[in-house]
């Protein structure tokens, strides 16, 4: 879940990105103060594709688990989305993509979230991924 | 006068090329080779070379019972021999695949006999005798109804027609059966129609370009191509069907 004072984002691409692509992409945001945090999402992929590698962000490593197809993010105010911005314009030349800004994280854990997780379901992880998930966040160390 | 098929109606090039995969007399365009063998292991039924597994004798060997329908059918191939029924489905992206599930059905029951096509949103199966689809398959899959990189040989597992391509150009396909080799810019399948891995790999040569695959398309796809609204021919005949299929419903005697 997510507190509704900080504004958010999604990078939507017209294609389906590459582990190359998600690897710059996210190393771009990375460099950028002032993102509080992401999930990236697309369809899930068996680990023996092609697209499923490990990839290196900031100093982590990260198994990409899905072909990804749009990144949230939240940030810590509006002001970094211009940057946001002219990274996106670096990374996406062959094909266009989409910046929106609104509300695409939860705020308050629904009644299937009760059922599914329980009533003391990491709040966190509420609404971004599944809390019950044995793989937690990757935790990114910030350029401030 | 005679009766004169017209297939499909519709004034724009989407409308003409269902009109043209739909019209027996069209002969497809073939775009690649696939050999037999290629064929049968893609399908993944039998071991290639292995003879036909039946299921039942030869309709030569067998009594059968005095039908009228019986004498005025002449049985196909597969069903002489009392093959198995076995099965291909397809995956068409909706990002202007050369067929869809839709037009495969129709296309094949106009060309095709003995066989049984099942339609859904994603994908479409077409079932008959094994040596039937063998050679409908060569066919479905050597021509202009396929392109190696937008259209799918997928037995299980078929998501991935309404999703955005990857940066290659392909649909996502969840068990990487086909893959994009960057290096020869063709498609090869790794893996059969259920996602076994082959033994030697199948060529499906190079992915059509944009250029082509807009002017193939049988898909109205208002964002990538044509949307239905465009084609006013269309949305006239739709209308039309619709309006007296509602008033014959609710009510007969307009």
């Amino acid at each position: 879940m997510t507190d509704t004072t900080f504004p958010q984002c999604r990078i939507a691409g017209e294609r389906l990105l590459n582990p190359d692509t998600v690897e710059r992409l996210l190393n771009k945001i990375c460099s950028i103060c002032g993102v509080r945090r992401m999930i990236i999402n697309g369809p899930r992929l068996s680990t023996a594709h092609e697209m499923s590698r490990v990839i290196k962000v900031g100093n982590q490593e990260i198994q990409l688990e899905v072909h990804v197809g749009t990144i949230i993010l939240e940030l810590e105010n509006r002001d970094v989305i211009p940057a946001l911005k002219a990274v996106c314009d670096e990374i996406f030349t062959k094909f266009s993509y989409r910046l929106q800004e609104g509300r695409f994280m939860k705020t308050e854990a629904s009644l299937v979230d009760y059922a599914k997780y329980g009533p003391d379901a990491d709040k966190d992880m509420l609404g971004l991924s599944d809390p019950k998930s044995r793989s937690g966040p990757v935790i990114l160390q910030g350029s401030r | 006068m005679a009766y004169k098929p017209q297939y499909f109606p519709g004034s724009t090039h989407i409308a003409e090329n269902r009109r043209k995969q739909l019209d027996p007399s069209h002969k497809l365009e073939k775009l690649r080779d696939v050999s037999d063998k290629d064929i049968v292991l893609l399908m993944g039924h039998r071991a290639p070379g292995s003879a036909y597994p039946s299921a039942h004798p030869p309709l030569s060997e067998q009594q059968e019972p005095n039908c009228p329908i019986r004498k005025m059918v002449t049985p196909t191939d597969g069903a002489k021999a009392g093959d198995r029924i076995r099965y291909i489905q397809f995956t068409d992206s909706m990002y202007n695949a050369p067929c869809h599930p839709y037009i495969r059905s129709y296309l094949e029951s106009y060309r095709y006999r003995g066989m049984d096509p099942g339609t859904l949103s994603g994908r479409q199966i077409i079932e008959c005798r094994e040596r039937d689809l063998e050679k409908y398959a060569k066919e479905l899959v050597g021509s202009e109804l396929l392109d190696a990189a937008r259209t799918g040989i997928r037995g299980c597992t078929v998501h991935g027609h309404s999703l955005r391509l990857d940066e290659n150009g392909m649909m996502f396909d969840m068990l990487a059966r086909f893959v994009f080799d960057k290096k020869a810019g063709a498609v090869k399948y790794v893996k059969n129609q259920v996602g076994e891995p082959l033994d030697s790999e199948v060529k499906m040569g190079k992915p059509m370009d944009d250029k082509w695959l807009k002017a193939h398309t049988t898909i109205y796809h208002s964002l990538v191509g044509v949307g239905t609204r465009d084609d006013p021919e269309l949305i006239e005949y739709i209308q039309r069907i619709h309006s007296l299929r509602v008033k014959y419903g609710n009510c007969p005697m307009e």
